[in-house]
């Protein structure tokens, strides 16, 4: 044990005294590193937040709106689409085996204003059960609108979470009065933070009132959808169903296109993962070549070490060095190198998250909180990056180390 | 020379041939050779003689293509790589013509070498370094680096790590050739004085003032041993 120990440590004294070339050697690792952390804490980020926003779509809620979710937007097909309209609901609620709940949801973007502050939010126009309905997040102060208020069209709003800070200072909302494209209304309910984001908007920056309500005020330039609910183990049937129940309802001719879209977090889900594997994809091949690039790099600089130190190769074999010895003395030069390269990635991308982390608290992305894209790096990655680099530097170091422990002392010694 | 003393190396009708590509070399041609616990030897001959051949096999850094090598009653000849360097490490001490001092360490650290790989912890190689640099005078240099030394002491602190594991001979390659006449001379004094305190010295050499004061020279030419006495 005391001989390995030394070998190993003959191997680290070598790296101090040729530190620029080893530094410059590593530099290959350190971005190969960097490339593979920055995007596996990317994509587990991103993984996180979908997990969130996936949540808050429910996965026994199916919505039906003239857009699908999707990323190849066709804007200028889906534009022309007729309005999805309030009778339409009627047929599925007729019709509809699997539906069990179901409501209108009218969406706005509109200022809204408490005193000297104004704001962008997202207002939904629901029915009273749209309460019941809600997922990823709940009522945590007040009450949802009533059946009475829905019918009387109050003017009653249930606030997304953000609300409070954005406008009340984190006092409590309830019974203030805030103003929504100039007509007051009054907050009877606020619902919990989520710090999600879905494709239909935050959660957080939404401003539900009945659509009664909705539709007196403001009757241009809105977007409806349905909100329907089934259980998780129907929803492909019933996104069937409802499919053909609204070519029904629309009064399509079989050979018409749907104009209508029926949307569900699965599908969502399917264009997510492609985007996951893409981001991953490259950050993978990236990562490869810059490993390949640098266990050359390292290779290159042991064979310099190597023919550098022959003489003293010769002279620890003469002295009682074994082939063992030296090939541990260079194995230990090379992951030395490796761990080096290693250490200034991790550093790197400590010190880049930490600066995107605080770019990111001081820029307000639309109300998303800045904690929920906490790019994370943990423990683990640190450990899999130092396994990553003495696999590396036992690979590169392996055929030098060879070299130098299968030299014969003799011509090892005689070597000027 | 009395048959009392023990054999340390027993060499017997041994050669050693170099096939260079068609011409075969016979650098060693069946030598046969002895050598006794508290011997003081010097080996004199032309280069291309085989007397370094002679000296690498003495030295278990190459093994005879024929005959059979003793040491210690130890068949060397058909050892491993690994028993070899372990002979070394035990039972040699190499001296050479340069030093072979490693430049980035300092002179314990030199001395120290040979006991790394002899597995010992870190405070016994110290204490036993700091002992073999006292036996060459240099307790006042253990901190120098061999650029920090002149020609003289670095070929002490060779000598004393050759020294550090107390071997059964020691193998010096012209330690004087790139010495001084005044260095060289205290070096050999030097050996005079190992030699008196028991130890087994071998002195390969062309300088025939060297050969005269060792107690049995030996001269090859050819391959072969042409005079022993």
């Amino acid at each position: 044990m005391n001989k390995l120990f030394k070998n190993i440590s003959i191997g680290f004294e070598s790296i101090k005294s040729n530190f620029t070339r080893v530094f410059l050697t590593s530099i290959g690792l350190t971005i190969g590193i960097f490339t593979v952390s920055i995007v596996t804490a990317a994509v587990s980020s991103i993984d996180k937040e979908f997990a969130k926003s996936i949540q808050s779509i429910g996965n026994d809620k199916i919505y039906v709106g003239r857009m699908p979710w999707s990323f190849e937007f066709d804007w200028w097909n889906y534009r022309n689409r007729p309005e999805i309209k309030e009778e339409q609901l009627e047929y599925i609620n007729q019709y509809s085996e699997f539906i069990t709940q179901s409501s209108m949801k009218q969406n706005y973007w509109t200022r809204a204003s408490y005193e000297n502050k104004a704001s962008w939010l997202q207002m939904n126009g629901v029915y009273p059960n749209y309460g019941e309905m809600l997922t990823g997040t709940k009522v945590v102060n007040g009450r949802f609108f009533s059946e009475n208020e829905w019918k009387l069209q109050r003017r009653v709003i249930i606030v997304g979470g953000s609300v409070r800070e954005g406008f009340f200072e984190g006092k409590n909302p309830l019974g203030k009065k805030i103003r929504l494209g100039g007509v007051s209304f009054e907050i009877i309910g606020e619902l919990e933070k989520t710090g999600s984001f879905t494709p239909t908007g935050s959660l957080d920056q939404v401003i539900i009132m009945p659509s009664t309500t909705f539709q007196r005020i403001l009757t241009r330039w809105t977007w409806n959808e349905f909100v329907l609910q089934t259980s998780p183990d129907n929803i492909n049937k019933a996104k069937e169903e409802v499919r053909l129940i609204m070519r029904v309802a629309r009064k399509l001719k079989p050979e018409q296109e749907d104009n209508f879209a029926v949307n569900s977090a699965d599908a969502f889900t399917k264009q997510f993962n492609q985007m996951k594997i893409a981001i991953a994809g490259m950050g993978l091949l990236v990562t490869g070549i810059s490993l390949i690039v640098s266990g050359i790099g390292i290779m290159n600089v042991m064979f310099v070490s190597v023919r550098e130190r022959t003489k003293e190769i010769g002279l620890r074999k003469a002295m009682g060095a074994t082939n063992t010895d030296i090939l541990i003395q260079f194995l230990s030069e090379a992951i030395a190198i490796a761990i080096i390269g290693g250490i200034a990635g991790i550093m790197l991308i400590r010190s880049t998250l930490y600066f995107l982390g605080t770019a990111i608290a001081s820029f307000d992305f639309g109300g998303i909180e800045a904690s929920s894209i906490d790019l994370q790096m943990d423990l683990l990655l640190t450990f899999y990056t130092f396994l990553v680099c003495v696999f590396l530097g036992l690979l590169a170091g392996f055929v030098p180390a060879r070299t130098a422990a299968n030299l014969n002392p003799i011509d090892a010694l005689r070597h000027e | 020379m009395t048959k009392s003393r023990k054999e340390i190396i027993g060499i017997k009708s041994v050669s050693k041939i170099y096939n260079l590509g068609n011409t075969v070399v016979k650098a060693l041609d069946n030598v046969s050779l002895s050598i006794f616990e508290n011997d003081f030897i010097s080996i004199m001959g032309p280069s291309g003689s085989g007397k370094s051949t002679l000296m690498n096999i003495i030295g278990c850094l190459d093994v005879p293509t024929k005959g059979s090598y003793k040491f210690n009653d130890e068949k060397i000849s058909q050892m491993k790589d690994s028993q070899l360097a372990d002979i070394r490490n035990q039972k040699i001490g190499f001296v050479f013509q340069t030093f072979n001092l490693l430049p980035k360490l300092n002179a314990l650290q030199n001395v120290e070498v040979p006991l790394v790989y002899s597995n010992l912890n870190r405070y016994k190689r110290t204490e036993k370094a700091k002992e073999a640099l006292k036996i060459v005078g240099l307790s006042n240099r253990i901190n120098h680096k061999p650029n920090e030394l002149s020609g003289g002491q670095r070929q002490r602190v060779a000598i004393a790590r050759a020294l550090v594991n107390k071997p059964s001979i020691i193998l010096a390659d012209e330690p004087t050739g790139n010495l001084d006449s005044k260095s060289g001379s205290e070096i050999l004094n030097f050996f005079d004085d190992l030699h008196k305190a028991g130890n087994t010295l071998i002195i390969v050499t062309h300088e025939k003032s060297v050969a005269k004061r060792a107690k049995r020279r030996i001269e090859i030419f050819d391959g072969k041993i042409t005079l022993d006495e």
